[in-house]
């Protein structure tokens, strides 16, 4: 096992529970799904980012055609029963029945192709997440909960071979995720679909899933750099590090925080000692374990909304295979389209981010205290002001669209703040890594072999973004 | 009763219940005794000049000779500190005392405790802007003798971290029933609406995935149990009634983590630690797990009570809910009409409220550059909450008047608060002189009593009239 934090040997706390598989790099160049515990952070990032296709595999086949079967027995028993979408219509239309003699007809008539692609402007999401979108969109299939032939999880599977239509991030706020997969699904073939078949492809939270797994996959490694900037800006200013001391985490009984203490010291491991006194030292500096520590509760907060979320069934209606007391199995209407866990987590991250801006600023001017000359202060209060004002949560939206889709998702808005507050704290600690380098240097001292090639890249690149 | 402090494990949110909320005293134990007692190597360098840790205790927050305090407060404006809430600094205050870890020896520990036999000091709660941590510890600490302590013994006491420790406390004490009021109000709605039973189906529990979106699940399925299959509604309900366990899943995600914050809180070992003889500076002081948990409540009762608001907006609409319009009886043809409206107004104040606090823009002194916005997240997670009190008796108001014009009788373990709510909120039937406005404020206060105490029971003085139709 390693670590996605490159370099930990013992992240330990929270961020334990986003150890990855080392030999994910050398395993077979397609991702063989045959069940909802395949759908991991690890098989995300293969498709996502990795480019990877995906192969329905043989029991998830089994499992989604006996579940068809059934789904049509359970149809055939009595076609006036409600089933949403399939003896009604949709959305505000859910109280119109379907006549039976028209629910094929409805069914194959399903005009979603290009239809409600509605939202427009503010860039597009990245082709990897629209990737991590169709892939988070299987978890509904593989285990018989669809009500949809195997032929259309293979045909969303086939999709990732080839290149994906643009999402725009505005505009896409609804009730569930029909808008943002409207524009996903563009070009998806939907004139054969039979009955039951349009709602597990449209409906559901996957972009939530999808967008909390990008945002995770890139937390790790932020925070892991923030870590390094930090620590090297306590070595230049001279904290004696015993003020990470091991002890210290014992002591305020909190795993995360021990974690914490646990990468500074290994980034001040072998630097020059400190020269100060405890007393001389800022609290932006002693606090750095703790605050560090929400930063990977946040980081393993949406890591955790992730893992569940790419997991879980979210399309409406369910359909729950037969057992003892439902001998036909049972299509339930839901709120499974509403992932209500992806949008807080990303809010506590940026709120994360923003606080270790804020504190990368602070160590700044304590590095500079005694320099006169010009520097990086002014850039780096807009900096964290601006992660302040992208922390400011999003919450369920106020606007209602139509007395039955009465609430919304607000998770695009919650991964863009997210990412524009990390933005910021990528930023920050770039500036407050090359100003910590300007400090060493000025009065000779080295920082610890962990951070050393962190700082050279920063002085190769001299205003790179990224000091790792 | 008294609670015996003996370690940090006796610091438990039990206990702080017990102290904070039920005013019991408290007694250092033996266990505790003999590690206060201990010489302690290193408890005189406390007093070296600069070894204590920068923001740990500001220079005005640690006077350098007498005893009461309080003159050296800086809050001013605003009342005070809820008692519970100092009570609860105190307490927290004896949790590094009895490691044995810090300067602080017996005297003074006993000191401590015995101000939680008496009245709490009072404490300002500065007004619009909140008090800082280190003016609380000194009012906090105003009747503790101090005088023939050393310097580093009253750093120690003054040392601020036991107000974020108490602060999360408190919240997690009153989340915790607050969020079981609210699940019961959401069924309610539910049976008033005659919403499908499916989307609370135990199948979900599973297929989502979630053990705090199953907790809620199960509680909304213990509520509705025995609920009426026939009549209910035939088509889906509308997306706030389907989606509610997912956002009362959220809800308890954000109780359990104050309830974290707060019990990790209540134990540590904070500020600057002895250990081995030395003295090891740190930055226990402060607590970043506390104020963005109280956050996440927030915006979690923000959330809770929007869609609380979409559910009575559902119930009011006939053309949406099928039921009455306006659910009024011919002699009051208002019946809940506007209620809609009322709650719309809670739902913005919370949303207000749900604003997270994030460490302080403004630095204080180039040493002190980080401070804590501990009160802030408690000032607004209490305003949020209010708020959700707020619409969650409108959706009780209106469920209960949905199924008094339908004759309808909701499932059994939801009777005792239907019960209550009419107790408190008679039925809209046109009979008598209400004073509707009263009533309603009745019924908010008395669920936010009740996130105390657990308890549903009339606020004194509420009830001006009770309806034969109860």
């Amino acid at each position: 096992m390693a670590s996605i934090i490159s370099g930990s040997a013992d992240t330990g706390g929270s961020l334990a529970l986003i150890h990855l598989h080392a030999e994910a790099t050398f395993r077979s160049m397609t991702v063989v799904i045959n069940g909802r515990d395949d759908f991991t952070l690890e098989n995300y990032r293969r498709v996502s980012e990795g480019g990877e296709p995906v192969a329905i595999g043989p029991r998830a086949r089994e499992a989604m055609a006996a579940a068809r079967a059934d789904f049509i027995r359970l149809l055939e028993s009595d076609r006036t029963q409600f089933i949403y979408g399939v003896t009604s219509s949709l959305g505000p239309r859910a109280n119109v029945t379907i006549p039976p003699e028209q629910q094929q007809a409805h069914a194959r008539a399903f005009g979603f192709r290009g239809n409600w692609a509605r939202g427009f402007g503010g860039g597009y999401l990245d082709e990897r997440v629209v990737r991590g979108i169709i892939f988070a969109r299987l978890a509904n299939f593989v285990a018989g909960n669809s009500t949809a032939r195997p032929v259309i999880a293979e045909r969303l599977a086939a999709l990732l071979d080839g290149p994906l239509p643009p999402v725009p991030l505005d505009g896409e706020v609804g009730a569930g995720e029909a808008l943002p997969l409207a524009h996903v699904l563009r070009g998806f073939r939907l004139d054969d679909f039979e009955e039951g078949e349009a709602n597990p492809v449209v409906n559901g939270s996957p972009v939530s899933a999808a967008l909390a797994a990008d945002a995770a996959l890139r937390a790790a490694p932020r925070l892991d750099r923030a870590e390094r900037a930090l620590a090297l800006s306590a070595t230049a200013f001279g904290v004696p590090a015993n003020a990470y001391a091991e002890e210290l985490g014992e002591l305020w009984g909190d795993a995360d925080e021990a974690a914490a203490l646990a990468a500074l010291r290994r980034h001040l491991s072998g630097a020059s000692p400190g020269r100060r006194q405890a007393g001389q030292v800022p609290a932006s500096y002693l606090i750095l374990g703790r605050v560090l520590g929400q930063a990977r509760r946040a980081v393993a907060g949406l890591t955790e909304a992730a893992r569940v979320s790419l997991r879980s069934v979210t399309s409406n209606p369910v359909y729950v295979p037969p057992d003892a007391a439902h001998p036909l199995g049972q299509a339930l209407s839901t709120g499974g389209f509403h992932n209500a866990m992806a949008y807080p987590a990303l809010n506590a991250l940026a709120a994360a981010w923003a606080d270790l801006t804020l504190l990368a600023g602070r160590h700044v001017t304590a590095l500079r205290a005694a320099d006169p000359a010009a520097g990086p202060g002014p850039e780096l209060s807009a900096l964290a002001e601006e992660a302040r004002a992208a922390a400011m949560p999003t919450l369920l939206p106020a606007a209602v669209n139509d007395p039955q889709d009465d609430v919304s998702s607000p998770v695009f808005g919650a991964y863009r703040r997210e990412a524009t507050a990390a933005e910021c704290l990528d930023s920050a600690i770039a500036l407050l890594a090359a100003e910590a380098g300007r400090a060493l240097d000025a009065v000779g001292r080295r920082p610890a072999p962990p951070v050393r090639d962190s700082l050279q890249r920063v002085r190769a690149a001299r205003k790179g973004p990224d000091p790792a | 009763m008294t609670v015996v402090l003996d370690t940090s494990d006796d610091f438990t949110l039990a206990n702080f219940r017990r102290v904070c909320y039920s005013g019991e005293a408290v007694r250092l134990g033996e266990q505790a005794r003999r590690a206060l007692a201990a010489a302690g190597r290193g408890r005189t360098a406390q007093g070296e000049a600069g070894a204590a840790s920068a923001g740990a205790v500001p220079a005005a927050a640690a006077p350098a000779d007498s005893g009461p305090a309080g003159s050296g407060s800086a809050g001013s404006g605003g009342g005070y500190l809820d008692e519970a809430v100092v009570r609860g600094i105190l307490f927290a205050r004896l949790a590094g005392c009895v490691s044995g870890r810090t300067a602080v020896r017996l005297t003074a520990a006993e000191r401590v405790a015995a101000l939680l036999g008496g009245p709490a000091p009072r404490v300002p709660s500065g007004g619009p802007a909140g008090p800082d941590e280190a003016t609380v510890m000194v009012a906090a600490l105003a009747g503790v003798r101090r005088d023939d302590l050393g310097e580093a013994e009253r750093r120690a006491l003054a040392e601020p971290a036991p107000c974020p420790a108490a602060l999360a406390a408190d919240t997690a004490l009153r989340s915790r029933q607050r969020l079981e009021s609210a699940q019961a109000v959401c069924a309610l709605s539910i049976e008033a609406f005659g919403a499908p039973l499916g989307a609370y189906d135990a199948a979900l529990d599973d297929l989502w995935g979630d053990a705090h979106e199953a907790a809620a699940l199960r509680a909304l399925r213990r509520y509705l149990d025995g609920a009426e299959t026939e009549g209910r509604r035939f088509h889906q309900a509308p997306v706030s009634y389907r989606i509610i366990p997912r956002v009362l899943g959220q809800a308890h995600r954000a109780v359990a983590k104050v309830e974290k914050a707060a019990a990790t809180a209540l134990r540590a070992v904070t500020g600057d630690v002895l250990l081995a003889g030395r003295v090891l500076p740190s930055g226990g002081f402060h607590n970043g797990m506390a104020y963005p948990a109280m956050n996440a409540l927030s915006a979690a009762w923000a959330d809770l009570a929007l869609v609380a608001e979409r559910q009575v907006t559902a119930l009011n609409t006939a053309e949406t809910s099928g039921l009455p319009v306006n659910l009024a009886v011919p002699k009051a043809p208002t019946g809940t009409y506007a209620y809609g409206w009322a709650a719309s107004s809670y739902v913005e104040e919370a949303r207000a409220a749900a604003a997270p606090a994030l460490l302080p823009a403004a630095a204080c002194d180039p040493r002190s550059d980080v401070l804590s916005p501990a009160f802030s997240a408690h000032r607004r997670e209490r305003r949020a909450a209010e708020c959700l009190d707020g619409v969650l008796a409108i959706l009780v108001i209106v469920s209960s008047q949905a199924l008094f014009v339908t004759g309808r009788s909701p499932a059994g373990p939801l009777r005792p608060l239907l019960s209550f709510a009419r107790s408190v909120f008679p039925p809209i039937d046109g009979t008598g002189v209400r004073d509707l406005s009263a009533d309603g404020r009745s019924l908010q206060q008395a669920l936010t009593a009740a996130a105390v105490t657990g308890r549903l029971v009339p606020a004194s003085g509420s009830c001006g009239r009770r309806s034969k139709n109860r």
